[in-house]
């Protein structure tokens, strides 16, 4: 009966799995890397979310309250007139969850993909979750910072694992997560040696990871690959921004404009060693 | 798309072959009044008119022919006339037939001449009144092969000796090939405006148009790149006059197409072909408000169907429509349609099931305003229920008292007789009687309008007022009158459960409603012994009941649009599109099935690559083996909606599904255009 925390569970994601899926995204992540689009995710703890859009400014949220449920958060969650105050970060129990999300499932022939934050920082509840989901057609996404023996049980237990890399380069990889990267590539080696169906992704941020050397340095790595290696690069998203303002916390990377961005990729290392890939 | 088709598209689009339009002084109508000429005389005689009136115009690169020129239609009666039929009827919107679907191939194959001796044999017998009727219907087909001959000059004139031999051969003789029998439908369908019908439906083109398709393929008379290219012009004919027809808007005009289905009497056996595939490919290259594309499926309709379907879906235009085969079949043999009718289904303008050649259906005849229901009884009798089971049991007292009011009103309907579009119409000549007097099936059908906002006030009158006791009667008053904190009313618009999030409690509160909604019109019998459907549509009412109705249990505020058709509230932002899925396919609608669709919009980035496009399909594919009625997806971008009222004039050809139809946004009136970018929009 592992607790764990969610701060959202997304329903027809087109891209993360076959067929119609529900994402569900767990709470907390080490990584804190500049262009993250679920900043609500990174924390573990309970936080605020207020749509700015919408507001008329009353004021009203911010009268002291008694509900037990808004204490700690500085804002009444109940008093705003357009429902824009909301709290995200729920506590839900692993086999409650995993038995309503096997009941839509069902229901639809569909998937279920656990991601984040970072689904391995509460391994138990992943777990627990991954196991309480039974025949149902699984995939996790992971940043793959996460001890091996966590990665490679979360791994067995779906039926496709998204493992993003964000820059080949340790010392770059610090720069731009917090984190050293040799964690994350003793896990992708791990994939590479064995038969657990995998997919590379590569969120490109302009000027910080989508150079050629380091694109091509990754098809060179997955050259190695057991199984035929695929990779899906994902276009910075230029709607960022907003979701930092929801949740007050600050964003970095402003000044890119991702609505112009179009990504080269080193198509002729891909060729050369095997990797498909696409954008999404 | 051809050159010859992309210049007749510019040209439609421009509106350049506007010029050729006039205003038209017809015979004054007191003329006919005075020498009390019968009502189908006058049908037959300003038909006569309006055909004279036309001018046979033929635009650069057309080769499908018929224009209209004559830019107004007469009156039939005086203005006192009318106050008389007026005091002694029900009349039904514009007193016209509308709505149905007539037979065009049966006389497509005949010709006029043949379907003029059909009538002179029906003669035999007849009473003068009859005789009477059968000339005017004769009358029609000479007004008709007139103007065709006229046209034929006109051609030869031209040198357009192709076009000028086929006028030769219809509509005064049956079609041979494909090529003629879209000319002839052309000619039968710009006839019936001209007679003053509206809501002109196409029915099941793909199953009636293939044969002639076939046989030119086989016989190597057209290859499939001619076909298609006849079928794109005569896809682009339906858009030459249409914003001449009448409608609530521009666009609701019910040149609906429908394609796919089973075949009726073939044990189940699917229809959609060549032809079919041609359409979908055909509108979504065409980008036109016309013909409005509805695709039946089914539970067995193979995954590669809906494929097709979600890629039309992707051109933006709110095409195809889905209806299920399963649902639909099983709910009208229910309402007592024969088995091989009800598998010939097709829609009415915009979702509504009639039957073709057979139906005088008048499925749009009323409209019950769930949300005034609710608040009504919540007024009169909340206070004196004790258990949320005696105030439901208030409700249905008052939603069968409302659905036998609706009956008794309509004591007796008038129709002008249309006795053009009853050639056209199965029996109408063997039994000498205009399709306005009725026919096989007489059944009227009624709205079901708010069903989301009704569902979830009483969900709150469940759970809150009767269960948890956290919201006092007190205050469930105060929010219907008007006068609540605005705190209590936010309190239960966004926190309170809502229909389409999937909880199973609040879905059987939904299959309860509808189920009861069946029952109260289950007894009813209309005027002309037909019985009362009910269904899940909204319509125009969505808008117009929205003016009248207080704030409700919901968190619905007064004067807010209730949600177009069958869909969850405007401003509830549900779980997702499988929790919406879940709880509204959850009602048996083979007890509602009148008509009427769950809408759904989705951001156009979902249908961005192939992997979006095929989870649509899969979507759409569950909801119909869920027992869904009816889908509409629209593939939207709210970004560009705002720009597009910001800058009308740059986003002329930008088309948005309203609520059975399709139009072009910029021509909306801005209420119907807020509603559009107000809808909840799923992402990827």
């Amino acid at each position: 009966m592992e607790k764990g925390i969610i701060f959202d569970i997304k329903e027809f994601t087109v891209h993360d799995g076959d067929g119609i899926r529900t994402t569900v995204f767990l709470k907390g992540c080490p990584l804190r890397c500049l262009w993250c689009h679920n900043p609500e995710g990174l924390r573990t703890e309970r936080q605020l979310m207020i749509t700015r859009n919408g507001c008329l400014s009353c004021g009203k949220c911010l009268l002291p309250c008694s509900h037990p449920e808004c204490q700690g958060l500085g804002r009444c969650l109940h008093a705003c007139p357009r429902g824009l105050v909301k709290a995200v970060g729920e506590e839900v129990d692993a086999t409650e969850l995993a038995s309503r999300l096997a009941e839509q499932a069902e229901f639809f022939e569909s998937g279920v993909t656990v991601s984040g934050g970072e689904p391995t920082m509460q391994p138990a509840f992943l777990l627990e979750l991954l196991d309480g989901l039974g025949s149902v057609d699984t995939a996790i996404e992971t940043c793959g910072y996460t001890a091996p023996d966590i990665f490679r049980r979360a791994a067995e237990k779906v039926q496709m694992l998204y493992l993003d890399i964000k820059h080949m380069d340790s010392a770059v990889h610090q720069k731009l997560t917090g984190v050293p990267n040799e964690p994350i590539q003793r896990n992708l080696e791990m994939l590479m040696r064995g038969n657990i169906p995998y997919t590379v992704r590569v969120p490109l941020i302009p000027g910080l990871n989508d150079n050629a050397e380091n694109l091509s340095r990754l098809a060179e790595k997955l050259s190695g690959s057991r199984l035929p290696p695929k990779v899906e690069f994902l276009p910075y998203n230029p709607f960022t921004e907003a979701k930092y303002q929801m949740a007050q916390m600050p964003f970095s990377l402003s000044h890119i404009d991702g609505n112009q961005y179009h990504p080269v990729i080193p198509e002729e290392p891909y060729r050369r060693y095997g990797v498909c890939w696409r954008i999404l | 798309m051809t050159e010859r088709i992309q210049n007749l598209l510019s040209l439609i689009r421009s509106g350049k072959h506007h010029i050729y339009r006039h205003k038209i002084s017809y015979r004054p109508v007191e003329e006919l009044a005075r020498c009390n000429m019968p009502d189908e005389e006058r049908s037959a005689e300003r038909l006569r008119e309006v055909l004279e009136a036309q001018e046979p115009i033929i635009l650069p690169g057309q080769r499908i022919l018929f224009l209209r020129t004559a830019e107004n239609l007469p009156d039939i009666f005086t203005e006192t006339e009318w106050e008389k039929i007026y005091k002694s009827n029900f009349i039904h919107e514009h007193s016209r037939v509308c709505n149905i679907c007539p037979n065009y191939e049966k006389t497509i194959r005949r010709g006029l001449l043949a379907e003029k001796e059909r009538c002179a044999q029906a003669k035999n017998g007849a009473s003068p009144s009859e005789i009477r009727w059968l000339n005017c219907v004769e009358k029609s087909i000479d007004a008709i092969l007139n103007f065709a001959e006229r046209y034929r000059q006109k051609a030869l004139e031209l040198g357009m000796a192709e076009e000028a031999a086929i006028l030769k051969r219809v509509p005064a003789y049956g079609a041979s090939t494909f090529r003629e029998a879209l000319q002839f439908f052309r000619i039968l369908h710009f006839t019936l405006w001209c007679e003053g019908e509206y809501q002109n439906t196409l029915g099941r083109f793909d199953q009636y148009m293939f044969p002639y398709l076939e046989k030119d393929l086989a016989a190597g008379r057209l290859n499939e790149e001619e076909a298609f290219e006849l079928l794109e012009e005569f896809f682009l004919t339906f858009n030459l006059d249409n914003d001449l027809y009448p409608g609530i808007q521009q666009g609701d005009n019910g040149q609906s197409l429908m394609l796919g289905g089973v075949i009726p009497g073939s044990g189940g056996k699917d229809g959609f072909n060549l032809l079919s595939d041609m359409c979908l490919q055909a509108s979504g290259e065409l980008l036109v408000i016309d013909p409005k594309i509805n695709l039946r499926v089914s539970s067995r309709t193979p995954l590669s169907v809906y494929e097709k379907g979600t890629r039309l879906t992707k051109a933006g235009l709110g095409f195809p429509q889905y209806s299920n085969d399963d649902v639909v079949i099983e709910g009208l043999v229910k309402k007592g349609y024969r088995r091989e009718d009800a598998e010939n289904y097709t829609v009415a303008a915009c979702w509504e099931f009639i039957i073709p050649e057979y139906g005088m259906e008048i499925p749009n005849i009323g409209a019950v305003n769930f949300p005034e229901l609710i608040n009504r009884t919540i007024s009169e009798h909340l206070e004196e229920s004790r258990s949320y089971e005696e105030f439901y049991h208030f409700f249905t007292e008052a939603l069968n008292h409302n659905c036998a009011e609706i009956n008794d009103n309509i004591q007796s309907i008038y129709m002008v007789p249309a006795p053009f579009m009853s050639l056209l119409m199965a029996d109408c000549i063997e039994n000498r009687r205009d399709i306005s007097f009725g026919n096989r099936y007489n059944n009227f059908g009624y709205h079901g309008v708010g069903i989301s906002s009704a569902v979830d006030s009483l969900a709150v009158v469940k759970k809150c007022i009767f269960t948890e006791k956290s919201l006092t009667k007190q205050q469930a008053l105060s929010i219907v009158r008007g006068d609540a904190d605005s705190a209590l009313l936010a309190r239960l618009r966004y926190e309170e459960p809502k229909f389409g999030d999937g909880d199973a409690w609040v879905n059987d509160i939904a299959v309860t409603l509808c189920h009861d909604f069946a029952k109260a019109t289950e007894n009813l019998r209309n005027i002309r012994g037909g019985c009362v459907r009910a269904g899940t549509g909204s319509a125009m009412f969505y808008l117009w009941y929205a003016e009248h109705v207080g704030s409700m249990l919901s968190g619905h505020c007064k004067g807010e649009a209730f949600s177009a058709n069958y869909a969850p509230e405007l401003f509830v932002r549900n779980k997702g599109p499988l929790s919406v899925i879940s709880s509204l396919t959850a009602p048996d609608f083979t007890e509602v099935a009148n008509g009427g669709p769950l809408t759904m919009e989705f951001h156009s980035s979902v249908f961005r690559d192939e992997d979006g496009t095929e989870k649509v399909a899969r979507l759409v594919y569950q909801f119909i083996r869920h027992g869904g009625l009816q889908l509409q997806l629209n593939s939207v971008n709210r970004k560009t909606l705002l720009e597009a009222q910001r800058d009308p004039d740059s986003y002329r050809n930008l088309i948005v599904r309203i609520w059975g139809w399709s139009a072009y946004f910029v021509e909306l009136d801005r209420e119907f255009q807020d509603h559009v970018i107000a809808r909840q929009e799923f992402q990827v």
